[in-house]
């Protein structure tokens, strides 16, 4: 019995692990503030539901036994979880009593984030005894519930998780939604509350029975999709299918400033130059295979210098100043220039590199981009770059007649930029040179050996994600009408990786939800801003043990990995057809 | 016979086109010539604006202490990588974390009076803390985030690292709050002793006594001890290690350890020396130590630390050499620019690094 419950010990205290973490890094007093569904519901609450549930559920979980998978029965997993939602609670309560016996005062110099909020939040303003009782108690019957949860037949548990999914994120959206069913003009009072700006529960139980529902449609028409023989042919994706969604989408995009406000468009801004940078990336990462860590530095080569070419003024004690250096060309013209700078400095770095191993490439791909922001920083090229201040009166991109300096305008010339971008991955991906990428990817000395020329088409790679980012790096230095070094430190480098990674390496629609991830979200959640990068370092990890090819995997590599299934799938019918004629034929011996 | 092996030279020829060569060669001639120009610059200015011999002096003594305290966190990369193959873009915050970690019993102490009332054994124990807190950052990163990938594709470590680093950081941030904090040093530390008759800060004295002893140390145990042949047997070939009856997964872990360890001295040496600690103090002495280790040979631990010495000196004497000269003007903010020039141009003509094997694996 002792035994039994082991799985379930070390989940309770890993979890315990997880909310003494969360707690001391800040995020449970940050997110109390936020509140979700009626009054009860806030998101710090939540987060503090999540770890003794997750605990459970991972203890839960079914194991390979001596070759075959167990999944523990309803009174195992209620045993178990109950076990690990109680340590997780204990591990909570053990944590307070500390802070209680040193006392608030004493650890906060060390720990920031220890604060009488932090205690009022842990122990529900019911002090100290009280409140450990309730987070072992309450952590037991999380740890129960979740415990069954995982006992549940998937086919049934899934919808439900999708309607919660849905709840929730409505919920954490409420700064947009409500005001987007405002300019619709639709009734609204019901769904979100005017007073805690939350969900109402009405609102809702609505919403999750609804989604929940759909779930359980658009799953069971999958799996049973999925069931049907191959030889039937299943196409990938149905021709109208994606011409609808596809529509769908860009008038959604189209349509997203006048339905939700200029906030929204200024995040929506942001996140299209992000994307630009990330499609850039996607080349060179994604397609080619070739890692690179100093993605920012295009991003800098194409503000510096569409900021030079329209004759930006740089800021200095005397005021504004003329650079050493610069042009007053007109904005589309400027950037042309910048893409094919961008082009050119993307392939000249890569250049001498190339022969290198990837973990080196990347490094020194790091290395570059640290130079140039040291180089734009530095004083000795102040006169050109303005040094730490950087420049001033970026372009506003005038095209007859129309600025594009407002968050909407922006929003538009961006949208542009990133379908352009987005054509030219997608046409790319399957075309010769996409081919050859692949091939690079994949195995490089077969590629060699196949007659790709690699060394050419790593150029190429380089040059056209230069050519994208720089392309980014313009439309940012438009949008924020001035350029300082700050803006391109290589924590973008990681932002863009991050974006990718998450989103699927190669995958184009992969990328985009990415960007609207990583960027969008943390824009639109409040409070989230201070957490960013914390996230962003947890996505990379867990993506890369959990899930390496991303939310949306590349199309061609599923494909891929369906073959090798499909393979085994055949292997095991054969071996199964012969266990049978071999069990029938032993039979047939043994009988006399 | 003849005909066949002219075209096989032929075809040779044709395939070895020195491209490569040739702009490889006009690489490192005009490097050359930069360097011997900008120092002939420098070194003939006008004596009033020129250095004094004595600032040459205090440049390279620098350049030597905080060239120690690289070499120690570059063993850290080196270990790792002689035995998983993959850059741990991480070491820099494990580094970090023992420099925070021993702050708060450097700052109590500083408050009491322990520091300066027993300067030798407060630092010992400092020293002894920040081991004991980046050993643990550096085995749980091991854990949590590298073990799970055994085997993967090289990138995927790799990719993995920086998230790691980056959630290190930010986890400091959060924990510890994000502004820079000033880390006390002993009353004895302050001012200069004179060694063969050179004036030397007594800082740098102190730092250079203890990377030696732990240079040494790890030395005797890599050469010497059980541990330390089962390492080198892991770093040799992982498979036929196991097969030879020694746990991989083990040593692996004794070698982050190990790095773990060399990583908290480095980290109190290098916050007794700039007297500066911030969640962010990891990523350049991170950077700058990966350089070295690559310099030196990766994978070699007389390798990482001759290659830790000679960037700490070009990075403390370089700049003033190449730069004043040709009137640059603050040629210390370009330091960073002396070491990421030196990563890809050593990346370029000898990726196997000096004391490496000279021909870098490929693929």
């Amino acid at each position: 019995m002792r035994g039994a419950l082991r799985p379930g010990a070390r989940a309770g205290l890993v979890g315990g692990a997880v909310l003494v973490y969360l707690a001391l890094v800040g995020m449970l007093v940050k997110f109390e503030e936020l509140r979700l569904v009626g009054s009860q519901v806030t998101r710090g609450r939540l987060l503090l539901v999540l770890p003794p549930f997750a605990a459970s559920f991972f203890a839960v979980r079914p194991r390979v036994i001596g070759g075959r998978v167990e999944q523990p029965g309803p009174g195992v997993a209620l045993a178990l979880g109950a076990v690990a939602g109680a340590l997780v609670g204990a591990v909570g309560s053990v944590g307070l009593a500390l802070v209680e016996a040193i006392g608030v005062e004493r650890i906060r110099p060390v720990f920031v984030a220890v604060s009488p909020a932090l205690v009022e939040t842990l122990t529900f303003g019911r002090g100290a005894a009280a409140g450990a009782a309730i987070l072992v108690v309450g952590g037991a019957a999380l740890g129960a519930a979740g415990g069954i949860w995982r006992a549940i037949r998937h086919g049934l548990r899934r919808p439900v998780e999708v309607g919660l999914l849905t709840v929730v994120t409505l919920a954490m959206l409420q700064r947009i939604v409500p005001f987007m069913l405002d300019e619709l003009r639709l009734e609204r009072d019901w769904l979100y509350s005017r007073a805690t700006r939350g969900l109402t529960w009405t609102g809702a139980v609505v919403v999750l029975v609804v989604a929940t529902a759909a779930a359980a449609y658009v799953l069971d028409r999958r799996e049973r999709r999925a069931l049907a023989p191959a030889a039937e042919g299943r196409p990938e994706v149905r021709g109208w299918r994606r011409t609808a969604l596809v529509t769908i989408a860009v008038v959604l995009a189209a349509a997203l400033p006048q339905l939700a406000g200029s906030i929204v468009s200024e995040i929506m801004g942001t996140v299209g130059v992000f994307l630009l940078l990330a499609l850039g990336l996607n080349i060179v990462t994604g397609y080619a295979g070739m890692l690179h860590l100093g993605f920012s530095a295009f991003f800098l080569i194409g503000a510096y210098a569409v900021a030079l070419l329209t004759g930006a003024n740089l800021v200095t004690a005397f005021g504004l100043v003329a650079p050493r250096f610069s042009a007053d060309l007109n904005f589309y013209l400027a950037l042309v220039l910048v893409v094919a700078i961008g082009a050119a400095v993307g392939a000249l770095v890569a250049a001498p590199v190339l022969r290198l191993r990837g973990d080196y490439l990347a490094i020194v791909t790091l290395a570059f981009a640290q130079i140039a922001v040291i180089l734009a920083t530095s004083s000795w090229l102040q006169p050109i770059t303005g040094g730490p201040q950087g420049l001033r009166d970026v372009t506003k991109a005038p095209l007859l007649g129309l600025e594009f300096r407002s968050a909407e305008r922006f929003y538009y010339l961006v949208l542009a930029f990133c379908v352009l971008a987005v054509f030219v991955s997608w046409r790319l991906a399957w075309s010769r040179v996409g081919r050859a990428w692949n091939a690079m990817r994949e195995d490089e000395q077969v590629a060699d050996a196949m007659g790709v020329p690699t060394g050419r088409y790593k150029m190429l790679g380089f040059a056209i994600g230069g050519a994208i980012g720089a392309l980014g790096g313009a439309l940012f230095a438009v949008k924020v009408g001035t350029v300082q070094p700050g803006s391109f430190e290589i924590i973008q480098s990681i932002t863009v990786l991050a974006v990718v990674i998450l989103g699927g390496l190669g995958s184009v629609p992969g990328v985009v939800l990415g960007a609207l991830v990583l960027l969008a979200l943390p824009g639109l959640l409040s409070q989230l801003e201070e957490f960013r990068f914390l996230i962003y370092g947890a996505v990379l990890v867990a993506i890369m043990i959990l899930r390496p090819q991303g939310l949306i995997p590349n199309v061609r590599r599923m494909r891929e990995l369906r073959e090798e299934e499909r393979t085994q799938d055949a292997w095991q019918q054969i071996f199964a057809a012969r266990q049978e004629r071999e069990a029938a034929e032993e039979a047939a011996e043994a009988a006399p | 016979m003849s005909e066949e092996a002219t075209t096989v030279r032929r075809l040779g020829r044709v395939e070895r086109l020195p491209t490569r060569r040739i702009v490889l060669t006009a690489l490192s001639l005009g490097v050359g010539a930069a360097v011997a120009y900008g120092s002939y610059r420098t070194l003939t200015l006008p004596a009033g604006a020129r250095y004094s011999g004595s600032a040459w002096r205090d440049f390279l003594v620098l350049g030597i202490a905080q060239g120690a305290v690289y070499a120690l966190i570059a063993l850290g990369y080196t270990l790792v990588y002689g035995i998983l193959r993959m850059i741990n873009f991480a070491h820099g915050e494990v580094f970090m974390a023992g420099a925070f970690g021993s702050f708060f019993f450097a700052d109590a102490w500083k408050e009491s009076g322990f520091l300066d009332r027993r300067p030798l054994l407060a630092v010992l124990l400092l020293v002894l803390i920040a081991m004991a807190v980046s050993v643990t950052v550096a085995v749980l990163l091991e854990r949590i985030a590298y073990r799970p990938l055994r085997g993967a594709p090289r990138l995927v470590p790799l990719i993995t690292a920086i998230g790691a680093s980056l959630f290190l950081q930010n986890t400091f941030r959060g924990l510890f709050g994000a502004q820079t904090r000033g880390y006390p040093k002993p009353r004895v530390l302050e001012g200069t002793w004179s060694i063969l008759g050179i004036p030397v800060q007594r800082v740098q004295v102190i730092v250079l006594v203890v990377a030696g002893v732990a240079l040494i140390a790890l030395t005797l145990v890599v050469a010497r001890t059980k541990t330390g042949k089962a390492m080198r047997a892991a770093a040799q070939d992982q498979e036929i290690a196991s097969l030879m009856g020694i746990d991989v997964d083990r040593v692996i872990v004794t070698t982050f350890v190990v790095g773990g360890m060399l990583a908290g001295i480095a980290g109190v040496l290098f916050a007794l020396t700039f007297g500066n600690i911030s969640y962010f103090m990891g990523f350049a002495p991170g950077i700058t130590a990966f350089t070295a280790a690559v310099l030196g040979g990766i994978g070699s631990i007389a390798g990482a630390a001759v290659g830790g010495l000679i960037i700490g000196v070009l990075q403390s004497v370089g700049p003033a050499l190449l730069l004043t000269g040709i009137h640059v003007p603050s040629p210390f903010q370009l330091k960073d620019v002396v070491t990421f020039l030196i990563l890809i141009l050593v990346l370029l003509f000898r990726p196997g690094g000096i004391l490496g094997t000279g021909e870098a694996e490929k693929v």
